[in-house]
């Protein structure tokens, strides 16, 4: 799955999530500027793996800087399981 | 007594031996107070005074804190001996303030004064929420903690990394007591108790918010030594989980639900007088 489809996944879920539309998220997008609180990002990164069957392991997670980088680590754990 | 207050009386009584045995320190005779450097930055001053304000707010922890529990012998022999750990390190942080000459015994004195103005209550309302708080809560002060030892380091300072170490290493020693009791809560009841780390999680927050003087603008300044926001999953949240054998996934339901509750509260309109 390409970057383009993840991010729009992540868009979704994370609506879903913080109850509030990510129009302008782009890959490159600091996951601490867009105002979603650690906790709510957890629970986006959870419900995210849910739906696309994967998990990324928890020392993973804590690299995390952009949607970029959240979109990569679960195109990488698609690829693996594929 | 019930086999839950059994064993939350055994638990504390292991932390308790522990304590005596391998963990007490003495302000007067252990800290080396000739190595103050009274060249440290205000910064440092500033952060440990803010340390300090909070530890101070013990009268209204302890009060609060011990009724909670006080059904259950353990845990309230605990807070007991919990509020006397506490209290010296609110002690050794004033007494480094004037030793380092940062602050007088008058402003000291002020401070207090500005800080008993105001009045922490009891964020959650039961026994087991208050447990997971206190847990959460000591891990993040136990992290804080760990990073100011650092920058006491890098500045020369052997008095306040020496405070900073002692008053860290009691700080997880409470953070494993409150662990091992949600432990025993999870196998009481797991669902419950997941219930309840959700909704503790999802509305935490450190007990100086809002209460301490010029909180925001201290915060600033922890956030320029380090402390901030994104430490909180690394060091706080992650590890919790991962010694209290719960999956992140395992969380995600309860948590939802808490994020959802808490979100509703905050969109409801305000009934001011409705209660009066």
């Amino acid at each position: 799955m390409d970057q383009t489809k993840l991010l729009e996944i992540f868009k979704t879920v994370a609506t879903r999530v913080d109850r509030k539309e990510f129009p302008s998220v782009v890959l490159t997008s600091v996951i601490t500027d867009l105002g979603i609180d650690s906790l709510s990002m957890m629970q986006i990164v959870g419900e995210m793996e849910t739906e696309l069957g994967v998990m990324i392991p928890d020392e993973d997670l804590v690299e995390l800087v952009t949607v970029g980088d959240l979109c990569k680590k679960v195109g990488e754990r698609l690829e693996a399981a594929a | 007594m019930t086999q839950l207050a059994e064993r939350l009386y055994r638990e504390y009584m292991t932390f308790f031996e522990k304590a005596e045995r391998e963990r007490r320190w003495n302000v007067f005779n252990d800290v080396p107070w000739d190595r103050v450097n009274k060249d440290a930055s205000e910064e440092l001053a500033l952060c440990a005074e803010t340390f300090c304000s909070v530890e101070m707010y013990l009268p209204d922890y302890v009060s609060g804190g011990i009724n909670v529990v006080r059904n259950y012998f353990g845990q309230a022999w605990f807070q007991a001996n919990w509020a006397y750990e506490e209290s010296k390190h609110s002690l050794a942080l004033t007494h480094y303030l004037v030793r380092s000459g940062k602050r007088t015994e008058q402003q000291m004195f002020e401070l207090q004064g500005r800080i008993f103005a105001k009045q922490w209550s009891l964020p959650f309302n039961t026994p087991r929420q208050m447990t997971f708080y206190g847990c959460v809560q000591e891990m993040a002060t136990f992290v804080i903690y760990l990073k100011h030892r650092e920058r006491a380091a890098a500045e020369q300072d052997e008095c306040l990394r020496t405070i900073y170490d002692f008053v860290a290493r009691d700080e997880i020693a409470h953070c494993r007591f409150y662990q091992n009791v949600i432990k025993i809560l999870l196998e009481e009841d797991r669902s419950g108790t997941l219930a309840d780390m959700a909704h503790v999680f999802a509305n935490f927050e450190m007990p100086g918010v809002g209460i301490v003087p010029d909180y925001d603008e201290r915060i600033l300044k922890m956030r320029e030594a380090g402390v901030d926001r994104s430490l909180f999953i690394q060091k706080v949240y992650m590890p919790i989980l991962k010694y209290l054998g719960v999956g992140r996934h395992e969380m995600l339901a309860a948590q939802r639900t808490a994020i959802d509750a808490k979100r509703d509260r905050a969109a409801e309109p305000q009934h001011q007088g409705l209660s009066a």
